[in-house]
């Protein structure tokens, strides 16, 4: 994985040092909350219903076990011993205090760590494929290309102050696992008919309250030319995106305004312009040079496992079935650790279930764990003859949840048991359906159902793109929750539709039981909810969950 | 409508409610109930001024019932955390 030159390491420093400055004068009254929160947020420092909540940067879900352990520790020393793994790749303590944010932030920046650009108008954190460098289906490790995103607009100065914030995500395999489509600019790397690198590149999608997919507007780009590529669409967006209007200064609302087209002819015109000063094409020594960061790991020659006898134990074979994907290397495994235990909060996990993966990564998997932002750990390089050992320690801490892409495994926002912008809870409703659904059995039989719920129209759950989507209103100061169907993060992206009026927390489990019978009644063999619910549409949906009204 | 001061504190973000002795408690059923407009505004001075003195963030009013329980479920939760970790915020120590 990367690791920090003297230049990545003195920046982040310095970095560290400035916010100390910035705090002790905060707190001397140098400066007033107006001045300070800025600053702060630069930092990823946000204040939020009960204290401050840093959000740390996870640059593409990549950590090491170092990392993690140092992020456990952070949890045990300065917050209340546990920490949110995000929608985004990130992860956030919501308990620190302001004083202790300069020494948290110096023990991240020890680890090649740290909180910039989780927060504001700038480029965010580069989301990828938490199956990188593992996943047989895919052409290239997409984290060269986030790495080589990351340094390019890190402190970028044309791009420090946007319209909006501005979410870049990369994947390098066919199958979508960094939902690209709903990302302001999201990149498919393929390899084109003479096997040479193409990157197809999708502009406009997001989620929030005006949730859209994204455009490819840039089809086939060479390897050299991405940054100038992507600088073109900045500048684009820099020049034309809305400042007037913060529900319409991101960059899908101008390329729903203009269309795909002229949005293209203007991408195109810009990055003729740059091409012509030639500045910023990629040298390929500096992509080998990155490369060399993500080279595989040495890999045993191993052939591929016979788990017949450790699949007699069920509760294995179910956890192998669902979160146990191939790997592009024989005898081995990418394994996926549940964060949502039945019953339990999304995302979270404490500094010992941390110590614990992180410790398990340094002996069973290359020293390496990756975030997904399904809210999911990932080992991704898990000898196949390791296999039941790793279960029988995860799930002794908790960590063997055998749910992945099934229908307890939900994504969730903190909504309003933390969250300042949320208007409603997001968790419990999360909670209420893990339980309903707690049953493997019925589980597996359901089959793929990506549930994902949000406590405000920001829509940090994703719901817009869920199977099922939940948002969360406040219909005057109650709590409801008004149910979506047919969206998808996938390579098939795709919004999702509103089904009807709201309903009230106690009888959002009874709803959601409702629409997965219909499904189950209208399911063709090998359908998952969404291919059923593509095939019948909504109606028989709405019919089912609505006809005693 | 009744009415309560809030703020979270600046140098831990904790949730603090104005009580009638002029100090900023961390327990809402020490704030100070504010039963008429002009208290609002008065106690709403109060806390710009500790705004400007740095020990606030953000201070503002919110509506309490005849009961004297937040109005709305925001002011329920930061009164006592999060719902979904009981052992979390001020209701672990309750």
């Amino acid at each position: 994985m990367y690791r920090y030159d003297e230049f990545d390491q003195k920046l982040v420093d310095e970095r560290v040092a400035q916010f100390r400055g910035q705090v002790a004068r905060r707190l001397s009254g140098e400066l007033t909350e107006e001045e300070f929160k800025p600053l702060r947020l630069m930092n990823g420092l946000y204040l939020q219903l009960h204290a401050y909540m840093l959000r740390v940067a996870i640059p593409y879900g990549t950590l090491s076990s170092r990392q993690l352990k140092m992020l456990a520790h952070i949890a045990r020393k300065y917050d209340k011993g546990y920490a949110h793994f995000t929608t985004r790749q990130n992860l956030q303590y919501n308990w620190p205090k302001l004083g202790d944010v300069p020494d948290i932030l110096a023990d991240l920046a020890s680890v090649e760590m740290h909180a910039i650009q989780t927060s504001g108008n700038c480029i965010r954190n580069v989301t990828s494929d938490h199956f990188a460098g593992a996943a047989a289906d895919e052409v290239d490790d997409p984290r060269v290309w986030s790495e080589i995103i990351r340094q390019w607009s890190t402190f970028h100065p044309e791009f420090s102050y946007l319209p909006r914030k501005f979410k870049i995500a990369v994947t390098a395999a066919p199958k979508d696992r960094a939902a690209i489509k709903v990302h302001d600019i999201g990149i498919v790397i393929r390899r084109d008919a003479s096997a040479k690198l193409a990157f197809d590149v999708y502009v406009g999608g997001g989620q929030g309250r005006t949730p859209l997919v994204g455009h490819l507007i840039g089809e086939g780009i060479e390897a050299g030319d991405l940054l100038a590529y992507l600088e073109a669409t900045m500048r684009v967006y820099n020049q034309y995106g809305r400042r007037d209007n913060l529900y319409k200064a991101r960059i899908k609302i101008l390329v729903h305004q203009i269309g795909a087209n002229e949005m293209r002819c203007q991408v195109a015109a810009e990055f003729a312009e740059i091409k012509q000063h030639g500045a910023l094409t990629l040298p390929q020594a500096e992509i080998d040079r990155i490369n060399a960061y993500f080279l595989d790991p040495a890999f045993e020659k191993l052939p591929d496992e016979d788990l017949t006898a450790q699949r007699k134990n069920k509760a294995f074979a179910a956890w192998v079935e669902t979160n146990v994907a191939k790997h592009k290397v024989p005898g081995y495994a990418i394994v996926t650790i549940s964060l949502k235990p039945i019953g339990g909060i999304p995302g979270d996990a404490s500094a010992d279930q941390m110590d614990l993966v992180a410790s398990l990564a340094e002996r069973l998997s290359f020293d390496e764990i990756r975030v997904s932002h399904e809210q999911n750990l990932v080992l991704a390089h898990v000898r196949q003859r390791d296999l039941f050992e790793l279960w029988q320690t995860l799930d002794k801490a908790g960590l063997g949840t055998a749910n992945h892409a099934l229908i307890t495994d939900i994504i969730a926002c903190p909504g309003l048991d933390y969250c300042d912008l949320a208007n409603a809870r997001s968790i419990n409703i999360a909670q209420a359906l893990s339980k309903r659904f707690a049953d493997l059995d019925r589980q597996r039989n359901i089959g793929e159902l990506k549930l994902k719920i949000s406590g405000c129209i920001n829509a940090c759950g994703h719901h817009h793109v869920g199977h099922i989507g939940i948002l969360g209103v406040d219909k005057k100061g109650v709590e409801y929750y008004q149910i979506t169907l047919g969206g998808s993060g996938a390579e098939d992206a795709s919004v999702g539709e509103i089904l009807g009026p709201a309903f009230g927390e106690a009888d959002v489990p009874d709803a959601i039981e409702k629409l997965v019978d219909t499904y189950l009644a209208a399911r063709q063999p090998g359908e998952r909810f969404l291919d059923t619910y593509r095939r019948v549409g909504i109606q028989p949906f709405r019919e089912k969950l609505y006809a005693a009204h | 409508m009744a009415q309560v001061l809030t703020a979270n504190r600046l140098s831990d973000g904790e949730v603090v409610y104005l009580a009638a002795d002029g100090a900023w408690v961390e327990s809402f059923d020490a704030a100070k109930i504010l039963a008429t407009p002009a208290d609002g505004e008065a106690a709403l001075a109060v806390g710009q001024e500790a705004e400007r003195n740095q020990q606030l963030v953000h201070a503002y009013l919110f509506d309490i019932t005849p009961a004297k329980k937040p109005v709305k479920m925001r002011e329920i939760i930061r009164a006592a955390g999060p719902t979904v970790r009981r052992d979390l915020g001020k209701q672990a120590a309750f």
